[in-house]
């Protein structure tokens, strides 16, 4: 199943500029490995010991997935993946 | 109560108050106690505070202004208006208005005792450094500086406007009480347990930490229903008990009165910096500094998010060269959208005068690194979680062996306070009364979301930084500076606030076109309101009197007047554009905010 997935800034160096790809995959995780066999070093940027790393959240469409089941949250035809580095604290 | 700065020979007198803006010259004033300088007598001519030492030339420190705006007819509410300040607070309080309290006064009369201080040690390393000036206006364009950057970047600008969210459903949340509180933290998984705990769906959790997340980047925070009903329907201490079992913080708003009565407080209010001299340490000959103060002296700094970056920022502007050390890989708010030529404007915004050398602080290699370096260094500025420094090996102590006149500056959050929560600017603003203060204001149950204590924070920490290196100067000796957001929410409400006598109208208001702040201050500019507008008129009746024009016709026939007026720009690309503000920008991919300084 393709989805679409918009990229950052950060990782559009990666993605050859593209702000918006399209990758395969039932869970997030595969969505990212996904990537990560297109545009080679995508995943290091998102992952870290099997966690998404701190500094980086991923939507499926408005939800979050760290308040859903990580990277094993699951895609549906049609929804969008979102990439948004966010810092907490002021 | 030792002094601030322990010279008998250093004194100061201030010039003759802008008749509008009280609270400037009761800020320069409370500053100057707060420094321990002596009062020397007489008015100062011509300028707005003199410093005064046996080996100096008198610093003279003028206030200017733009001529759209000028400050024979400005005061607190009208420079918060103008400089889009309203604006920010407006987006997460209902509507564009102050905050309440005197913000930029203290804030410029920081801008204005660091630059004196700066020029002072300028003059002491060969400079010439005899006058500075000051715009307020650009000092409270700095203090939104992040907020611009966001508003104007080339992609994905954010527009965000006043009211534009109900000021009811936000931080801070109310208890079945009807206490106010703020949570804090800065990791997901507490906040999810947190309102798990209490029944929530994880999805709804997941959204409110979204908005909650990004409220120091936006200003606004809008929280679903749910969350705050969920809250409301239950007593303080058992929303307590889930907090602290999810690791999440909650402090509950107070009143100024009740931080007064705070064992902490009277040295807090006293000064805001604890300096501590350190090792005597013979000055090192240096190039004589040509254009600006702080030329030739070299700062380390080791900060994230906002109040050190910010203090680092305000240094680079007075000439320093700023070495911004940031872990393997970069700051991660590096790339926080919106961005510019890849990099995060709002990141940008204070960080853009500085170098970036990666390290590892936590590696023996990293630290012997930051020793090498402080050789070099004249300021070490750091911001880590309190006893992290001396964990590290990275204390005063420790980096003056490598560098005995090294200025160690320590940017932190709650000062001596015995507050177990972070110290962040919400947490602040509830424990010290300002929230309190603002919300009474504001008409909202909690304070600004605009990001207040971390940017006076960032300037008192400069500040600071000015008088130790002055100290330095002075005294051949290296020593240690320590401030705090709570230090700044102290000196923020020290001085009454308000004008003095009250304002006879002051409000913002509705014209043909777009929104006008005015302020009158006086009986004749009450009465020069009513020639204008062809009868004396109440606040209900002004925008039918004003709707046969725009903002800025009338902001231009109340100054003819010498009525205090100002446009107010709702949306923070429109400022960017106003005629009055064209010198106050840089040149970068978005708006980026001038120095508000100029030295001769």
């Amino acid at each position: 199943m393709s989805v679409s997935v918009i990229v950052p800034t950060l990782l559009r160096p990666l993605t050859d500029g593209q702000k918006q790809v399209q990758a395969q995959g039932g869970t997030v995780r595969h969505i990212i490995e996904h990537l990560d066999s297109r545009y080679p070093g995508i995943k290091a940027r998102l992952v870290k010991d099997d966690q998404v790393h701190r500094f980086v959240n991923i939507y499926v469409n408005d939800d979050d997935i760290r308040f859903a089941d990580g990277l094993a949250t699951p895609i549906r035809p049609g929804d969008q993946l979102t990439v948004l580095p966010a810092v907490a604290g002021g | 109560m030792s002094r601030m700065l322990d010279d008998a020979s250093l004194g100061w007198r201030s010039g003759p108050s802008l008749p509008g803006w009280q609270g400037l010259s009761r800020a320069l004033q409370h500053h100057g106690q707060c420094l321990g300088l002596r009062a020397l007598d007489g008015l100062a001519e011509g300028a707005a505070l003199q410093l005064a030492h046996p080996d100096l030339h008198p610093v003279h420190m003028r206030f200017v202004a733009p001529p759209g705006l000028p400050l024979e007819s400005t005061s607190e509410f009208i420079q918060q208006a103008a400089c889009g300040l309203m604006s920010v607070h407006g987006r997460a309080s209902g509507r564009p208005q102050a905050l309440g309290v005197d913000y930029l006064a203290a804030l410029n009369a920081a801008l204005a005792w660091q630059a004196s201080l700066a020029a002072a040690v300028g003059q002491l390393r060969g400079g010439q450094f005899t006058q500075v000036s000051l715009d307020p206006l650009r000092g409270g364009l700095l203090s939104i500086g992040q907020y611009l950057a966001g508003a104007t970047a080339p992609e994905d600008a954010e527009r965000l406007l006043p009211g534009q969210d109900d000021a009811l459903a936000r931080p801070p949340f109310v208890s079945l009480e009807g206490t106010a509180f703020e949570l804090e933290t800065l990791d997901s998984q507490p906040w999810r347990h947190f309102w798990h705990a209490l029944g929530l769906p994880d999805s709804l959790a997941g959204k409110a930490w979204q908005h909650f997340l990004l409220r120091y980047a936006k200003a606004v925070a809008p929280m679903p229903a749910e969350c705050l009903d969920a809250l409301a329907r239950l007593p303080l201490a058992q929303i307590r008990q889930q907090a602290r079992a999810s690791g999440v913080a909650l402090v509950v708003l107070r009143s100024p009165a009740q931080r007064q009565a705070d064992a902490d407080y009277p040295a807090s209010l006293h000064t805001p910096w604890r300096l501590t001299p350190g090792p005597q340490a013979p000055l090192r000959p240096a190039p004589r500094p040509a254009a600006l103060p702080l030329q030739g002296l070299r700062v380390l700094e080791s900060c994230r998010r906002i109040q050190g970056p910010l203090a680092g920022h305000l240094l680079a502007l007075l000439g320093a060269e700023v070495i911004r050390l940031e872990p393997p890989g970069g700051d991660p708010l590096r790339h926080m959208p919106p961005c510019a030529d890849g990099c995060s404007v709002r990141f940008d915004a204070l960080n853009h005068l500085k170098t970036v050398r990666e390290v590892d602080i936590k590696s023996a290699a990293g630290r012997a690194e930051i020793h090498a370096l402080c050789a070099d260094a004249d300021v070490f500025l750091h911001n880590w979680a309190p006893g992290k420094a001396a964990e590290l090996g990275l204390d005063a102590a420790d980096l003056q062996l490598a560098r005995p006149g090294l200025v160690h500056a320590y940017a932190g959050g709650w000062g001596d306070a015995p507050v177990s929560a972070p110290g962040t600017d919400f947490t602040v603003q509830a424990w010290s009364g300002v929230a309190e203060r603002i919300a009474r204001a504001s008409g909202t149950r909690g304070g600004t979301l605009f990001t207040a204590l971390d940017v006076l924070g960032g300037v008192i920490s400069a500040q600071g930084i000015c008088a130790a290196l002055l100290d330095r100067s002075l005294h051949g000796r290296g020593n240690q500076v320590h401030s705090s957001l709570l230090g700044a929410a102290d000196l923020l409400l020290a001085t009454p606030c308000n004008s003095t006598p009250p304002s006879l109208l002051q409000g913002v208001f509705e014209t043909g076109d777009g929104l006008l702040a005015l302020d009158c201050q006086t009986r004749q500019q009450w009465q020069a309101l009513g020639q204008l507008l062809g009868g004396t008129c109440t606040p209900a009746e002004l925008p039918r009197r004003l709707a046969s024009a725009d903002a800025r016709h009338w902001q231009t026939r109340c100054q003819q007047a010498g009525i205090a007026a100002s446009q107010v720009h709702q949306d923070l690309a429109c400022l960017a554009n106003d005629p009055r503000l064209a010198d106050c920008f840089g040149q970068r991919a978005y708006r980026s905010v001038q120095s508000p300084w100029s030295f001769t």
